[in-house]
């Protein structure tokens, strides 16, 4: 059973097995015996890795998992590749722009149907008192613009929509 | 005159450390709350709360006839502004006495005087306290040049409408005065539409020393000693201290006299700040004062021993100062660390999410002054500050080492904080020494950003694979003699 985990920035593909009572962690090459037992504590676990044991908290995000270790924080991503990926409709990624994390938006500076360049600005927004220019990222015409100034926005969602770029082949 | 219904009109952790003052004197309590924020701890422990609206969250806390009137509606015979919000509000001070509820804190007078930098600069260097040489152009701007030269070198030149760093040069040198003046005239123009300017000594890496101090409003003044709060980012401090580890003894006192005395100038009610810029040479300079409660009060609490909120709620009432000079002591040293939502490695950007696990630090000497609770959620529409941890020791160096223990012992998952670049500040030797400065961050950038530690991603990785149930399931429905096989598969 597969997992992709992203840790320090880094993308890892893991498989888990199960050998009796212990789990086995495939990584690369390598095969880690483990266990992870609860502990006295909120969220406490004991973690057994290779005959070492180590104190951690847990938290399962829905996307993320949290983990606490030796006093500090992790946050390692989780993607199941036996789910589908991407846009529902299937629109590729880079044709849009997606609010880093809710906020509200100052100005902007397209319509549907302009041409823009790449660099050019297309609209700032505010998050956290934090003002934030979104550039264009190529070339192209903007298919669409979600959001007026003064509207509010939730993390993740769709800024502006770009036209798919034509295939040149 | 009593107060026996308190309403506080502000949020987070402030609104639960008044609360809980109020109930410890027997006052019935009641707080604020928009609809779109989640559960709070002072919702909790509050008597009563009560729903405001507006477009936004902050909107709705700076909202002064919605606030007024939920005041009245509850019956309230008094409020409390926390810092922030309206704190500050001169308005609010007045309409909330015309409508003859008692305002925690300093008259209308004082706020509006103190809101203005420079008539407070001006009225506080006529009373012969100590502000740093300066030159305003518009006071003759026919000799301003030979003015600011008199100011001395290095001087720093700031537009008068200005505000935010912009437009401010910094001049070494008499050779470049004449065309920094300039350039800065024109940046002043161009960002504030105003071409006037004023100068001051540009003071390098100061300290940020201030000090706290009560009135009645009767002629009573004291002051509680100060606070040290060089530990800023982006202009906002993180880390602060008392006492400061810069201060010689009859220097401390000398600080703390002039701030009193800028206090009894005014005839000062309530709790307030006197802030000074703190040279390396020892010489300090008013830099402002703020009327209200600051974020930091907790350190000087845990030295001093006084309920700051109790003092301010037993003035507001109309008695006299409780406290005489001579009962007020500095024991031993206090530190606070504001926690925030936050990416210290990605420029402090404020970080969401959602709280899903929450375990506080306790012990001997350990505080914490929290606005958040397990299962709540963190958003865009407040500043990032979560919580403060303050600590005690009997000397600097055990509260340091309470305040480290204690960082590593807090646990929040769920959203990125500061916790572990706050640890990483108490671990740095300068720290350590208390060699401190407003630029110290900035400074020591390189030395506080923590590489990811390559031992912990086998550890991280089992732990999440493990912890992941619907992985561990599907692992444990294979028929047992496939189960090994794992990435044979692929």
């Amino acid at each position: 059973m597969r997992r992709i985990l992203e840790v320090h920035g880094e993308e890892i593909p893991v498989w888990l097995a199960s050998v009796g009572q212990f789990h086995v962690l495939h990584l690369g090459d390598r095969e880690i015996p483990c266990a992870l037992t609860t502990a006295p504590g909120k969220g406490a676990f004991t973690l057994d890795l290779n005959g070492t044991s180590i104190a951690l908290r847990i938290a399962v995000g829905e996307e993320a998992t949290f983990v606490h270790l030796d006093g500090r924080a992790y946050e390692i991503g989780r993607t199941d590749p036996s789910q589908p990926l991407g846009q529902a409709d299937g629109g590729a990624p880079q044709d849009r722009m997606i609010a880093p994390m809710p906020g509200a938006v100052i100005s902007v500076s397209v319509a549907a149907g302009d041409a823009v360049t790449e660099g050019q600005t297309l609209m700032v927004i505010e998050s956290m008192k934090l003002e934030t220019t979104i550039t264009a990222p190529r070339d192209g015409v903007v298919s669409e613009v979600h959001f007026a100034p003064g509207d509010s926005f939730d993390g993740k969602v769709v800024l502006i929509g770009f036209e798919p770029l034509k295939d040149a082949s | 005159m009593s107060i026996t219904r308190l309403l506080v009109a502000n949020r987070g952790e402030i609104a639960a450390r008044v609360v809980r003052t109020a109930r410890a004197i027997g006052i019935k309590t009641a707080v604020l709350r928009h609809p779109a924020e989640v559960d709070a701890p002072a919702h909790a422990i509050a008597d009563q709360v009560v729903t405001i609206d507006g477009p936004t969250p902050v909107s709705a806390y700076l909202d002064i006839g919605q606030i007024v009137q939920a005041a009245r509606h509850i019956g309230a015979d008094s409020v409390h502004p926390g810092y922030g919000f309206l704190a500050e509000n001169a308005a609010f001070v007045k309409a909330l006495d015309e409508a003859g509820i008692i305002f925690v804190g300093p008259t209308a007078e004082v706020i509006d005087l103190m809101g203005d930098k420079v008539r407070a600069r001006n009225f506080v260097a006529e009373r012969g306290f100590p502000v740093a040489p300066s030159a305003i152009e518009d006071d003759n701007p026919g000799d301003f040049v030979e003015r600011a030269r008199a100011v001395g070198y290095p001087l720093l030149i700031k537009p008068s409408a200005g505000g935010g760093g912009k437009g401010m040069r910094i001049v070494r040198e008499d050779a470049r005065l004449r065309a920094e003046i300039e350039t800065a005239r024109r940046e002043g123009e161009r960002y504030f539409g105003d071409g006037r300017l004023f100068v001051e000594t540009y003071i390098e890496n100061p300290r940020h020393i201030e000090v706290q101090v009560m009135g009645d409003g009767q002629g009573n003044v004291v002051h509680l000693w100060e606070r040290e709060c060089s530990i800023q980012r982006r202009f906002q401090k993180i880390i602060e201290e008392t006492p400061s580890p810069a201060l010689r003894p009859g220097q401390r006192e000398e600080i703390c006299e002039a701030a009193a005395g800028i206090a009894r100038a005014v005839n000062y009610r309530g709790a307030g700040t006197v802030e000074f810029i703190y040279a390396n040479d020892g010489r300090f300079y008013f830099l402002e004062m703020n009327t209200r409660l600051q974020v930091e009060h907790p350190v000087t609490e845990m030295v001093t021993g006084f309920d700051l909120v109790a003092e301010q709620l037993r003035i507001a009432a109309g008695e006299p100062l409780g406290l005489q000079q001579d009962d007020i002591h500095q024991t031993g040293h206090s530190i606070e660390l504001r926690v925030c939502a936050e990416d210290a490695d990605a420029d402090f950007r404020p970080a969401i999410g959602n709280i899903l696990l929450m375990d506080e630090p306790a012990g001997p000497g350990v505080r914490v002054d929290s606005g958040i609770l397990e299962g709540g959620k963190v958003t865009t529409d407040f500043d990032p500050m979560l919580s403060k941890l303050i600590v005690h020791g009997r000397d600097r160096a055990e509260a340091i080492a309470r305040a480290r223990r204690a960082a590593l012992d807090y646990i929040i998952l769920g959203v990125t904080t500061n916790l572990g670049y706050l640890y990483a500040i108490l671990e740095h030797p300068r720290f350590g020494f208390g060699d401190l400065s407003t630029g110290f961050l900035d400074e020591e950038a390189d030395a506080l950003k923590r590489a990811p530690d390559a031992s912990s991603t086998d550890i991280l990785l089992a732990a999440t694979a493990l912890s992941d149930a619907r992985l561990v399931q599907a692992v444990e429905s294979v028929p047992a003699i496939y189960r090994m096989m794992g990435g044979w598969r692929n």
